[in-house]
């Protein structure tokens, strides 16, 4: 018995090599400091969207990554080295399809994250700077939708891309310089690719990092608000740890995010259109989905001439996004609970009915097209 | 045994107060003093832990009569920063005195304030110093290609034969050298809408003045005369950048211009009928040699505005 103990005594190599690095890292300090979160009230499914997000993050980095050992951002190779990831690199396809449906279904998840951030009254005192931060994140992901939808140099991402500029270039006093400023010049070309390229893998990659970080610091520093009903010892005695039941409800949640992002990649693989070029033909230009309601909206007659336009296009979403970040700093009253605040519900229903309403309008609007 | 704070502490002959902090050494993170007070907020004095005998559970035994206690010096607070104002590593790991505060001495070099402030302003200005004048370079380098000088080169775009009806909008593709930056001279594909006017359309486009086209210092570089019958529009829509059709739709009689993108719809001289649009299209100019060839200067304007305004 007597070597056997000795033996059991004994750390093994890995447990030496662990303690070592944890000794000189604080690495189980970290770990336990990650994962010890106290979740008033309890881990809840509702708050699955900011992992969901960071994972959709990672992969769209991971993806991004792989993209480029092909991708070449010139006017006259970005079309052909998207079409040979597509077509001839193995599984490039795949990997391209899943980057693509990454962003809509980052999209999505923002939009659910906003909305429950929004619904549980979690952006109110002492949480402003979380939500500030987040409406900064917010614009990061639209811009990184905005950039990358160039890259392939498609007919489809052209035409995005002249109207988004176009509609950028609608600012007061700075539109102009903006525009061009992004476009690289009076018109589009390879200096406008650049930029966006640029954009798009470097600057706001390393905006949303930081920023992402700030949110999460933020976030631990002012911790989490929990449900908004309920009284003190019954959230107490419901209270449990970020790790394991909400780490568990985020695996299954990422689970389903990346089956789902799979899923879409092999149903609705990405082709792309003829090669871009500033004679649209045959095709009827349209942003991605999720600028489609901006796009509709544009339409209507009251956004039209000159005012209009920077009504549509500048003073709305402008105001919209002020008026988000104003949010906690208007609406002071310590009330949570969604039912008793009137006004902010309304308002919420009152923007997902009109982004619907105008996003079917627009794919109504096709038919009249042809 | 370390000491904790709150403990009672007794000289030799009675009791001269609690212990109200604790000054630990950074370098060998032992306790080195103990600062004593009648916890009221008075005097407190730095006592060394040499000289306590022995601690016992809360109450800290000095070797030393109460009389004695006068020779220790009082604390200088300004001296010391909190264990939580400075990272002293494994620190925490060797110390059981909480809760309260820990001291570490401040060192004697760092105690002058006046330098301090005066180095932070410092850094701060030697920042700008270096930061502002790269501002300017930094942005010249970024707007290079920005602001390019107009385009004014004549393009062939086809024939006018190709032209049968009065009043109805031909497209005219044409391949346009462009030349950027390093990139090798590339052809792309652009377009212009022709039209053969009847006058009264003719007097809807230039309504009774000729057309006059500016280079970027403002020299006249062309006219289009109001009374010659072939007209050219941009292919860009004037809303916000799209190409549009020459299309019949269901709801119209005859056939109109359309844009898909926000549906702009304008008639053969170019007026808005409908949709968003601010401004009727944009003529460029145009020369027809004697043998039907056209030319045209592919001519730009903003769009989004009232006004004209040449970008390209
Ligand atoms: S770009 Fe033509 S209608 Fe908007």
């Amino acid at each position: 018995m007597e070597p056997d103990r000795l033996v059991q005594s004994q750390p093994t190599v890995l447990e030496r090599v662990v303690a070592f690095v944890d000794e000189r890292v604080g690495l189980k300090t970290l770990q336990a400091k990650m994962l010890n979160e106290p979740v008033p009230g309890g881990s809840r499914w509702a708050y699955i969207f900011g992992s969901c997000l960071l994972f959709i993050f990672v992969l769209q980095a991971v993806t991004g990554v792989l993209l480029m050992f092909y991708y070449v951002p010139s006017v006259d190779h970005a079309y052909a080295s998207t079409q040979y990831i597509i077509h001839e690199v193995d599984y490039g396809w795949f990997i391209l399809s899943y980057h693509f449906w990454g962003s809509s279904v980052m999209v999505v998840m923002v939009f659910a994250h906003m909305s429950q951030v929004f619904l549980w009254g979690a952006y109110k005192s002492p949480r402003e700077l979380v939500w500030l931060v987040g409406l900064v994140l917010f614009g990061i992901v639209m811009a990184f939708g905005f950039t990358g939808y160039l890259l392939p140099w498609d007919q489809r991402s052209y035409w995005a891309t002249i109207v988004g500029v176009e509609i950028i270039d609608k600012t007061p006093l700075i539109g102009d310089f903006m525009a061009r400023f992004l476009k690289g010049g009076p018109t589009a070309g390879q200096m406008t690719l650049n930029r966006f390229f640029l954009i798009h893998v470097m600057v706001l990659p390393a905006a949303l990092m930081a920023l992402a970080g700030l949110h999460i610091f933020l976030f631990r520093k002012a911790g989490p608000a929990g449900p908004f009903h309920g009284g003190v010892e019954e959230l107490k005695a419901k209270t449990d740890y970020f790790f394991p039941r909400q780490v568990w409800k985020d695996i299954v949640a990422v689970s389903v995010v990346f089956v789902s992002i799979c899923g879409l990649a092999f149903i609705e693989p990405v082709v792309l259109l003829e090669e871009a070029t500033p004679d649209p033909g045959d095709y009827h230009p349209e942003p991605e989905w999720y600028f489609l309601f901006m796009f509709q909206l544009l339409r209507l007659k009251i956004f039209g001439g000159e005012l209009g336009q920077f009504l549509g296009s500048v003073a709305i979403p402008g105001a919209f996004m002020l008026l988000l970040a104003a949010l906690p700093f208007i609406d002071r009253s310590p009330e949570r609970n969604i039912f008793k605040r009137p006004i902010a519900l309304v308002s919420w229903v009152v923007v997902v009915l009109g982004i619907v309403l105008f996003t079917v309008s627009a794919v109504i609007n096709r038919e009249f097209l042809d | 045994m370390q000491p904790t704070l709150k403990s009672t502490v007794k000289c030799t002959d009675r009791e001269v107060g609690e212990i109200t902090r604790i000054i630990v050494d950074p370098l060998s993170l032992e306790v080195s003093h103990i600062v004593v007070g009648d916890g009221t907020g008075g005097q407190e004095r730095q006592v060394p832990m040499s000289e306590v005998q022995q601690i016992v559970g809360h109450v800290v035994h000095l070797r030393i009569p109460s009389s004695e206690m006068g020779r220790f010096p009082v604390l200088n607070r300004d001296e010391y920063v909190t264990t939580h104002e400075v990272e002293i590593a494994h620190l925490e790991e060797r110390l059981h005195v909480e809760p309260g505060e820990v001291l570490v001495p401040i060192p004697d070099l760092e105690r002058n304030i006046k330098r301090r402030t005066f180095f932070t302003n410092l850094t701060h200005a030697i920042g700008i110093l270096l930061g502002l004048p790269l501002i300017y370079p930094v942005m010249k380098y970024l707007m290079k290609p920005m602001y390019l000088p107009y385009d004014n080169r004549w393009i062939k775009v086809g024939n006018v034969n190709r032209i049968k009806v009065e009043d109805t909008g031909v497209q005219f593709k044409f391949r346009k050298k462009v030349k950027e930056a390093f990139m090798p001279e590339v052809e792309i594909l652009k377009n212009v809408w022709l039209l053969k006017a009847t006058p009264e359309v003719l007097d809807e486009v230039y309504k009774g003045k000729d057309m006059q086209f500016r280079d970027s210092q403002g020299s006249l570089i062309w006219t289009n005369n109001r009374a010659f019958p072939y007209v050219a529009y941009s292919g860009k829509c004037p809303h916000l950048g799209c190409g549009y059709k020459w299309r019949k739709v269901r709801k119209l009689p005859r056939e109109i211009f359309l844009c898909p993108c926000h549906i702009s719809i304008y008639d053969v001289s170019g007026k808005v009928l409908d949709g968003p649009a601010p401004r009727p299209l944009d003529p460029v100019p145009i020369r027809v040699s004697d043998n039907g060839d056209v030319e045209i200067i592919d001519v730009e304007f903003k769009a989004g505005v009232r006004d004209r305004i040449r970008i390209l």
